[in-house]
């Protein structure tokens, strides 16, 4: 009887994803998590919203990607230092997985996290604001893209040597609440003036461009590159994530 | 072939040196302990086994496969049971092992197939379906090394695997390493529980302040200090000043009490049985045992840490 055994990549990538389920059952949901990556942002764009005279074009397109970003990225930053804590990340460690394969995992589980969060703010954006949608396609990859996006930059931040999750959200907070004011949420780039520089040098930029093309038709930078600035912030924390973690490690 | 090689293992924190420079080999079907008081580097050296740290310098060869250049097929090869349970709490006993298997690439129907007998075996099938949560400290522990086990991993590292669990599940677990053993698993164990090593292992380490003391099999370690024998003797009634004059028998070097018995340590057990005869026939004392006794591995294990023999 002859066995049969799966390539190296396909097996990598199943057990990324027994990872990501297995991260999907038991962190979602956490109240750390309802609180930082649901409850802050939502909060934090109705206290820019309300009062203000703003279209609902350029409303929504921030409040969706703001969402993203703070769910997204706080899946890892929560749900590594938290493994710790409880020794079973050593069970990832100990096992044939891969680094890369681990954090793929958990940064899909931070990825379909956030695409399923970010239902929230597109009904409160179309039943509530009742503003369209000028192209699908951008929406579904601007969606997708930026959830994989933070989700990678928040495992990133949790190589931080921590078994407390309060220490990874206290760093990313520091990082992220700034990011917020230079990404085109609140002011448009086209605003900023001089400073309109800052923004490309923010991950929240192109996902925050490229979900206002998909509503109103119109964007800072274009599709392509807004698609170009997501892969390359996405590769980049991927790629830093996993040589920190990796460091880290090899100290511990 | 060896199941484990060591090579030059070193391991430093700054200017500490927690690990240094061990070098020893695990035979493939061994029972193999790992000795040494506390801070002495054994998790240290199980973690970079394990591939949990790297190594400062030096090589940890499993099943042949370096495990920091080939830590796939390494890894494939073991199992593990850290000093503390880590189990999932929000996963069912059943998930939890589901998961450790589909981390080895197990097919569903042999994972499933293997769960269900680890489960039984560990008494916990009646809790298959409840989260780890609401388990005590000894169903997770069990858990704990069932999940270690789920792989059916041709090397198996335990860390201080009877912690936490009560005298019954302590003997099913010295049980079920024997079985494993017996099919065929080389088992790697750090302990502070000196009679489980003497008990199981067929060879032992010793670890003193990130180095190795010692590595044999217990009954040849015991064997290098047979000044450590010893007769051990129970008297029916009391005689008078009864330590001083057994600690003039001939070749008795030091006489220490043992509850109702009285031990004596000598070079020369049959001198020592000779004298206490006489003492007992000359006092008119009823002898209600005497063994004569060889150097324990706890004997061993203090003097070379330095401690002070009982």
């Amino acid at each position: 009887m002859s066995v049969k055994v799966s390539p190296r990549p396909i097996r990598e990538l199943a057990r990324a994803w027994a990872i990501a389920k297995k991260d999907l059952r038991i962190h979602y949901l956490r109240p750390g998590l309802i609180m930082f990556g649901i409850l802050f942002p939502v909060f934090l764009f109705i206290s820019f919203a309300v009062g203000r005279d703003v279209s609902p074009v350029v409303l929504v397109p921030g409040f969706v990607a703001m969402t993203l970003f703070f769910s997204a990225s706080s899946t890892g930053a929560m749900s590594v230092p938290t493994e710790r804590k409880t020794k079973t990340y050593d069970r990832l460690l100990t096992a044939p997985v891969s680094p890369v394969s681990i954090l793929l995992g958990q940064t899909l589980a931070g990825f379909f996290f956030a695409v399923a969060i970010s239902a929230i703010p597109l009904l409160i954006g179309v039943l509530w604001y009742g503003v369209g949608v000028a192209s699908v396609a951008a929406l579904v990859i601007g969606i997708c893209l930026a959830s994989f996006e933070f989700s990678a930059m928040g495992i990133m931040f949790a190589a931080m040597p921590t078994d407390n999750p309060g220490d990874v959200m206290m760093v990313l907070n520091f990082v992220r609440l700034p990011l917020l004011f230079v990404s085109g949420i609140f002011v448009p780039i086209e605003a900023m003036g001089s400073f309109g520089f800052a923004a490309a040098l923010s991950p929240l930029t192109f996902p925050v461009d490229l979900l206002r093309y998909a509503f109103g038709g119109v964007g800072y930078y274009g599709v392509v590159w807004d698609v170009a600035g997501v892969l390359a912030f996405t590769v980049l924390f991927f790629a830093l994530g996993v040589a920190l973690h990796e460091r880290n490690r090899k100290k511990a | 072939m060896n199941a484990i090689e060591v090579e030059g293992l070193t391991k430093r924190y700054g200017d500490f040196i927690a690990v240094n420079d061990l070098a020893f080999e695990v035979k493939e079907g061994e029972v193999f302990g790992f000795l040494g008081p506390n801070g002495a580097g054994k998790t240290t050296t199980i973690r970079m086994l394990t591939g949990l740290t790297a190594p400062t310098s030096g090589t940890a060869r499993i099943m042949g496969n370096d495990i920091q250049s080939e830590p796939f097929l390494a890894k494939e090869a073991f199992g593990t049971v850290p000093e503390v349970s880590n189990v999932y709490d929000d996963l069912s006993a059943w998930n939890n092992l589901m998961f450790a298997g589909e981390l080895y690439g197990m097919p569903r129907g042999k994972r499933a197939e293997r769960a269900e007998a680890l489960l039984e075996r560990a008494g916990l099938a009646g809790f298959m379906n409840r989260k780890a949560k609401g388990f005590s400290k000894g169903m997770k522990r069990k858990l704990t090394i069932a999940m270690a086990m789920v792989n059916d991993p041709l090397v198996l590292f335990l860390d201080e695997p009877s912690s936490g669990l009560d005298v019954q599940s302590a003997l099913e677990l010295q049980k079920a390493l024997r079985e494993m053993n017996s099919a065929g698993t080389t088992i790697f164990l750090t302990t502070h529980n000196i009679e489980d090593a003497n008990i199981m292992c067929d060879r032992v380490a010793i670890l003193v302040g990130g180095r190795l003391a010692a590595v044999d099999s217990p009954e040849r370690l015991k064997a290098t200090i047979q000044g450590t024998q010893s007769v051990r003797v129970a008297f029916g009634g009391n005689g008078t000043d009864i330590e001083d004059a057994l600690a003039k028998i001939p070749t008795v070097s030091r006489v220490t009490r043992e509850g109702d018995k009285w031990r004596l340590y000598t070079d020369e057990p049959t001198v020592v049985l000779d004298g206490v005869f006489r003492y007992a026939q000359g006092n008119q004392l009823e002898l209600l045992s005497v063994n004569t006794m060889g150097p324990s591995l706890e004997d061993i294990f203090l003097r070379l840490v330095g401690g002070k023999p009982r």
